[in-house]
């Protein structure tokens, strides 16, 4: 129950057993989910089981990368020292068409002009070696 | 589940207790805890050997055993510590009501003793490599719980087209009732306009829509309700009780449920009415967890005041204003006005208006609700005259 000093840096992901198949994904451009052999459902964040049937044969399936914008808010410090030194922080979630959300951010666009349900692509920010996020650009600007 | 309950109508809450409630208390959890289960006892003319269950909240000092240790019980019967964060709320007093129903155990304290106003919030110490779940949510910037509840809220303004002012009329209800209550810890009134100049914390919540951290105590006594009859106050008979979390719910933003904006409160709800053989419609007053204004509305929807998207605009026409409201809401200020005790309070103030000792007191109470924190795993309990 420390005051420990806030991380100076952007979080990265830890690249886990678990979730080294989407990593590896977002690495060639390609935005990676679960999905269940029994029920064919897809699941995201990835787990050890599937979080609609509890079976727990899983596969990877390269998904479309469409989506639509599901919401957003717009964060204000205090925050993470990272992000309150670039605020006001847009964050987003998004809605694949494989009907899973994830949390996300635009590109390509000012907040101003954020619609709900507006069509989505994927697009990959490399940001080392290990890590390339997925993030979203509106569909027709592509 | 049937309404064939050996729970519900079984036990009844005898005595209440709390601290003072501040900014920096001054003395430790383990300490606050004891001093609020002691006052709780003495409510209901109880002594402090006559305790052999003891129920608590989770992150708080100190294990159901060492407070037992402490109040010198000759064998602590049953016992437990509730997860779920502010979804435990009510979590202590569901597992009393069931063990006392159950013969586990007799005598039961159930409390939560909160040293937040001083500490560095959870948030703060987010890792720099998540290897769990946050390892995607935590490079985009998602981050605080005010972040994860207001993505969902501006989604609720967009599907209910409610007025974008229902969620400041949530924290301006709340602190109306907080004026009248020497316990809280925000009493000057405010207004809409207070609420929407407030700082943006995350849009479009508002500093004045985010609960604040306090320290202090709360606690209960549970027992059956033939031994309430002999004890020293009227009885709020515990009249149903009930956990949730509804499919695929994946904590505060709830992306992966079939619909986001249906939470693991609505779950709970269908079996917390069936259990208690009640309605939406029977309730007199609700107390619901509040740590951001949009949960409020989430909870008035799962418990069935509202439809899906209603309660914005019932909120926004004055549904809960006052105490002749037609649904008087968080008559002690909530944990937004009267302090932020992780909704522990709710289940004191519940006790309260059952007994007509309010500050905030609607008229005629039969049946009160108390509902813990709706976008977590959940709690919730029924009390009747
Ligand atoms: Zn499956």
């Amino acid at each position: 129950m420390g005051q420990s000093a806030m991380i100076d840096v952007r979080p990265m992901p830890a690249v886990t057993e678990l979730s080294e198949p989407y990593w590896s994904g977002t690495r060639r451009g390609e935005l990676m989910l679960q999905h269940c052999v029994d029920c064919e459902n897809p699941q995201f964040p990835p787990e050890v089981s599937c979080t609609h049937c509890g079976s727990a044969s899983l596969n990877w399936q390269r998904a479309s990368g469409r989506a639509r914008l599901y919401s957003w808010t717009i964060a204000h410090p205090p925050l993470l020292p990272y992000f309150a030194a670039r605020a006001p922080w847009p964050v987003v979630a998004v809605e694949l068409e494989e009907g899973v959300r994830m949390v996300s951010q635009l590109v390509g666009l000012e907040v101003e002009d954020y619609e709900f349900d507006m069509p989505l692509v994927a697009d990959f920010e490399k940001v080392d070696e290990e890590v390339t996020l997925v993030v979203f650009r509106p569909a027709e600007s592509k | 589940m049937s309404g064939r309950s050996t729970v519900g109508g079984k036990s009844a809450i005898v005595g209440i207790g709390t601290t003072e409630f501040a900014r920096q208390i001054g003395r430790p959890e383990e300490v606050t805890a004891l001093e609020a289960i002691r006052s709780a006892l003495e409510d209901a003319g109880l002594n402090p050997k006559d305790v052999d269950g003891v129920f608590q909240v989770e992150g708080q000092t100190g294990e159901p055993w060492d407070v037992a240790h402490r109040l010198g019980v000759e064998n602590l019967r049953a016992f437990s510590t509730t997860g779920g964060g502010g979804g435990a709320a009510a979590g202590p007093v569901v597992w009393a009501a069931t063990a006392v129903a159950g013969g586990l155990c007799e005598v039961a304290v159930a409390y939560r003793a909160r040293n937040r106003g001083s500490m560095q919030r959870p948030w703060a110490q987010s890792p720099a490599r998540p290897t769990d779940r946050r390892a995607f949510d935590l490079p985009y910037g998602l981050v605080a719980p005010a972040q994860q509840i207001a993505l969902t809220a501006r989604r609720y303004l967009y599907e209910s087209g409610a007025p974008e002012d229902c969620f400041a009329r949530v924290a301006v209800a709340q602190r109306d009732h907080a004026t009248r209550n020497p316990r809280a810890v925000f009493r000057d009134p405010i207004t809409v306009e207070d609420v929407l100049e407030s700082r943006m914390i995350s849009d479009p919540l508002h500093l004045l829509e985010c609960c604040p951290e306090t320290d202090g105590a709360c606690a209960v006594v549970v027992t059956s309700v033939e031994r309430a009859r002999d004890l020293a106050q009227a009885p709020a008979v515990i009249a149903g009780v009930a956990q949730g979390t509804g499919h695929r719910h994946t904590l505060m933003t709830n992306l992966q449920a079939p619909d986001p904006l249906v939470w693991p409160g609505a779950s709970a709800a269908q079996d917390l009415y069936a259990m208690a053989g009640l309605t939406p419609g029977d309730v007199d007053v609700a107390l619901l967890y509040d740590m951001f204004t949009p949960v409020t509305l989430y909870n008035l929807e799962s418990y069935g005041f509202c439809g899906r998207g209603e309660a914005g605009h019932f909120v926004a026409e004055g549904g809960i204003d006052g105490v002749d409201a037609k649904l008087p809401v968080n008559t002690h200020g909530g944990n937004m006005s009267e302090g932020f005790l992780h909704g522990f309070n709710h289940v004191l103030e519940g006790v309260r208006q059952i007994r007509g000792s309010s500050t905030g007191q609607v008229a005629n109470v039969d049946v009160a609700l108390v509902g813990a924190a709706p976008v977590v795993p959940t709690s919730s309990f029924l009390l009747t005259r």
